[in-house]
């Protein structure tokens, strides 16, 4: 059933709030990213922001199967995140998750140990729903990816005249790189392993998306 | 089927408010506030496509504390927010809820969208659409699960019917025909009958929350209404949607 969970959890009708986020591309482009290096900054986001995100995933999934502080984890992931803002966004969407999963799994013991932090980032409470539906950590960091890379598609279409078929082709052209870097950070177990990749152009846009008003999406 | 919220009477009544653009939802938030704000606790949580725009109108009108309004990005997608993925606006009527608490009202106003949208019973207890005398006499007769089977109609700017050329009074009638006999309000805010109605409106489902009688029910998709055949229903009507426990 690891597929098809899989599956629901890439699922953009999933109802965790998903549809409210751009992936810091509303103020990007209105921050001057160009509509034609959209794809660059997918590409960007796979080696920066992704692998964080991914990487917390991971290791919060090896702590909740094999014990381990996920606090630890959970401040591991916000050293490399400097940005309140997307620290904020992070633990938002975390929430809609967690809310979520207690409605799948329902008392699932590895979810209350992720309720009683307050509040967890996405990436801890995705670690945790792979412990407690039995995804691979590799599926795991591929969700994280591939998430990250539809949202910014799907919220292009709400921000730019395109062609729907084109942002498709994007993350398309993306999955091969999606594959490498799921299966570089895997093996990750402790903390200490995730990767601290600075991203601060990112960081300035999520930061300048705080204080715009007249916008489409909470992030 | 979405699981209904349970009617705790410990949390505030949860009041959507929807219906097209430009009808009158954030003047009627305003002056749902203007009017109870002083015997109830309120909280108000804002869908407009641009995140900020009718919080700031309702900040601007001064009616309750700006930090009472909340304003939940949709992504474009007001319909989505209020129905299919209802996460966004229960954190912030959550969020309400805590800072104040305890609250007695959370009014959520959707983006304005169009005549299918209406809210999931798993975000609101009860829900209004909202009409206005201005988008046509005839938008009553088309129908739809908002105008059918809201828990109330509002047909708003009633002062203006003379002007755009409506009979306000065969609207109603429309409007009562297309519902069943179900609940309607000629609202104008020049008209202080009409406003006492709604706050009276407000203030029954209130207390049928807190007595543990209101369950929250789906004005539904599209699809069409199936009418039941048995007393029960006419029932239901007489009594404005509440349930009996026996």
């Amino acid at each position: 059933m690891s597929e098809t969970l899989l599956m629901l959890l890439a699922d953009a009708r999933l109802p965790v709030a998903g549809h409210t986020q751009s992936g810091s591309l509303e103020p990007a482009l209105r921050h001057g990213l160009a509509v034609e290096d959209i794809p660059a900054y997918l590409g960007a986001r796979l080696d920066s922001v992704i692998r964080v995100e991914a990487g917390t995933a991971v290791v919060a999934r090896h702590r909740s199967l094999n014990g381990g502080s996920l606090a630890d984890v959970e401040l591991a992931w916000a050293a490399r995140t400097p940005s309140p803002a997307l620290r904020s966004s992070s633990r938002h969407l975390g929430r809609g998750l967690l809310r979520l999963a207690l409605r799948l799994w329902p008392d699932h013991p590895l979810l209350r140990r992720v309720q009683a932090m307050e509040p967890p980032a996405r990436g801890v409470v995705l670690g945790a729903i792979a412990a407690a539906g039995g995804l691979s950590p590799t599926s795991l960091a591929r969700l994280v990816a591939y998430d990250d890379l539809q949202t910014i598609a799907a919220a292009a279409l709400k921000l730019e005249p395109l062609d729907p078929a084109d942002a498709s082709r994007w993350v398309f052209d993306l999955l091969p790189r999606v594959d490498r870097v799921a299966v570089s950070l895997a093996p990750l177990t402790h903390p200490d392993d995730i990767p601290a990749v600075g991203a601060p152009q990112t960081e300035v846009w999520a930061e300048l998306h705080t204080r715009a008003t007249r916008r489409l999406f909470r992030a | 089927m979405p699981e209904p919220v349970p009617s705790t009477r410990s949390r505030a009544l949860r009041v959507g408010v929807c219906g097209p653009v430009g009808t009158g939802k954030s003047s009627i938030i305003a002056m749902v506030c203007r009017e109870l704000s002083g015997v109830l606790e309120l909280g108000v949580v804002t869908n407009d496509i641009y995140t900020d725009e009718d919080a700031r109108y309702l900040r601007s009108a001064g009616v309750l504390a700006s930090d009472r309004i909340r304003a939940v990005e949709t992504g474009a997608c007001p319909h989505t927010a209020i129905r299919d993925d209802i996460t966004a606006n229960l954190f912030a009527v959550e969020e309400l809820e805590a800072d104040f608490a305890p609250l007695d009202m959370v009014l959520v106003e959707s983006g304005g969208d169009n005549l299918t949208a209406t809210f999931s019973p798993a975000l609101v207890d009860v829900q209004l659409f909202v009409l206005d005398v201005a988008g046509g006499g005839d938008v009553a007769r088309k129908g739809g699960p908002g105008i059918e089977r809201a828990d109330l109609l509002v047909i708003n700017k009633t002062d203006l019917a003379p002007y755009v050329g409506v009979d306000r009074d065969l609207m109603v009638a429309d409007a009562s025909a297309a519902r069943d006999g179900g609940p309607v309000i000629a609202l104008s805010r020049h008209d202080r009958a009409s406003v006492d109605d709604l706050t009276a409106w407000l203030l029954g489902r209130l207390e049928a929350h807190r007595a543990g009688a209101l369950v929250p029910r789906d004005p539904g998709p599209m699809a069409p209404h199936s009418h039941g055949h048995d007393d029960d229903h006419q029932h239901d009507r007489e009594h404005g949607h509440e349930h009996h426990r026996h």
